[in-house]
């Protein structure tokens, strides 16, 4: 398993693929790297050289009691992207992992070569991951669970206890949800100097929606694409998903 | 030939999912690695990594993958993946 020592913590990472460089970001709570190997990390890879990682206390990273900020998030990507390559890379993201790719294209534009936001929560406090599971009773958490994970829980197991023991971890035992309580909006005229190709790509069902439809008012030349799904598209329209990106991507290859 | 990948996949699969789980269970060509094994998708991507290590480049476990459906990922048994390995032009093991 490759891990990389970064900010004090070890990240799993996987790389494969070979063209220009991308890293994929996943979403909190449920989220690990497998949200993108097992759809649009290996198509991407065709034309790109694709960085995934866990990120912090989530997959095979390292359990952080801290850091879960976008600030954090943001020097974590950082490190990670400096250690990956030297030129502008594009980043997909999906929920918390799109925020922390914005917030990473604002800090700093000239490494970023263009932007792909799926289901980015704005303001950062909407994050369906929460009003879905961690502020809801048991047996509503349960049922607004993607249904192969909410499968996997009915038939127990090691599957059900791995998730139970990351959900729990992060929920009880680290600073996750104070740190998305205290995240500052982002502002339209933070958004309005982004200068980088953008596509926000966002489920037409989604509590998240109104973001993409401010994504496309406010920052000059995005794209805004609605698949058809909630908020967990990577499951809920994996081929559809994919499909958009490649084609937004293949931007890089063809100047 | 057969016999050497299923053994290969045997091996790997011990190492992946623990010889604490692996003892329970006996993995054969019928073994689902949903509902025997419990793989959990973030195994997956260990497993390919050392069928990499094993068999080099030409066996694209995850392109593989990247073809199916979730549900089909989710029906894959060993015998599935034996197959596969099997199919790659070049699947003999390289380390």
């Amino acid at each position: 398993m490759p891990v990389v020592q970064q900010n004090g913590l070890s990240f799993h990472t996987q790389a494969f693929g070979a063209g220009p460089p991308a890293v994929m970001l996943h979403g909190l709570l449920i989220g690990s790297m497998t949200t993108w190997y097992f759809g649009a990390a290996p198509r991407l890879a065709r034309s790109h050289r694709v960085l995934l990682y866990d990120l912090r206390g989530h997959g095979k990273s390292a359990r952080a009691r801290r850091g879960y900020d976008l600030a954090t998030m943001v020097r974590d990507l950082d490190a990670l992207l400096g250690d990956f390559t030297d030129e502008p890379a594009t980043l997909v993201g999906h929920s918390y992992g799109a925020l922390t790719a914005l917030r990473f294209a604002m800090l700093h534009p000239e490494r970023v070569a263009r932007l792909v936001l799926v289901e980015a929560p704005l303001p950062p406090l909407r994050l369906p991951e929460l009003d879905h599971f961690l502020r809801r009773p048991r047996g509503e958490m349960e049922s607004a669970l993607p249904d192969e994970i909410r499968h996997a829980l009915r038939r127990g197991g090691r599957q059900a206890l791995r998730l139970v023991d990351q959900l729990a971890f992060l929920a009880a035992e680290s600073s996750l949800l104070a740190d998305l309580d205290a995240e500052p909006e982002i502002g339209d005229d933070e958004l309005a100097a982004l200068a980088c190709p953008l596509l926000a790509i966002y489920g037409n069902r989604s509590s998240c929606r109104p973001a993409g439809d401010r994504l496309r008012r406010v920052v000059p030349g995005a794209q805004l694409v609605l698949l058809p799904g909630g908020h967990f598209l990577p499951t809920e329209a994996a081929e559809a998903l994919t499909h958009e990106i490649v084609r937004f991507c293949a931007g890089d290859v063809d100047g | 030939m057969r016999d050497d990948v299923l053994a290969t996949l045997q091996a790997i699969l011990r190492e992946v999912i623990g010889e604490a789980w692996a003892q329970d269970v006996e993995i054969t060509r019928a073994t689902s690695f949903n509902h025997d094994l419990e793989l959990e998708s973030i195994e997956f991507v260990a497993l390919a990594e050392k069928l990499q290590a094993a068999y080099g480049r030409s066996v694209d476990f995850t392109g593989w993958l990247s073809e199916m459906e979730l549900d089909e990922i989710i029906a894959l048994r060993v015998g599935d993946v034996v197959e596969f390995i099997e199919s790659c032009p070049s699947s003999s093991k390289t380390a």
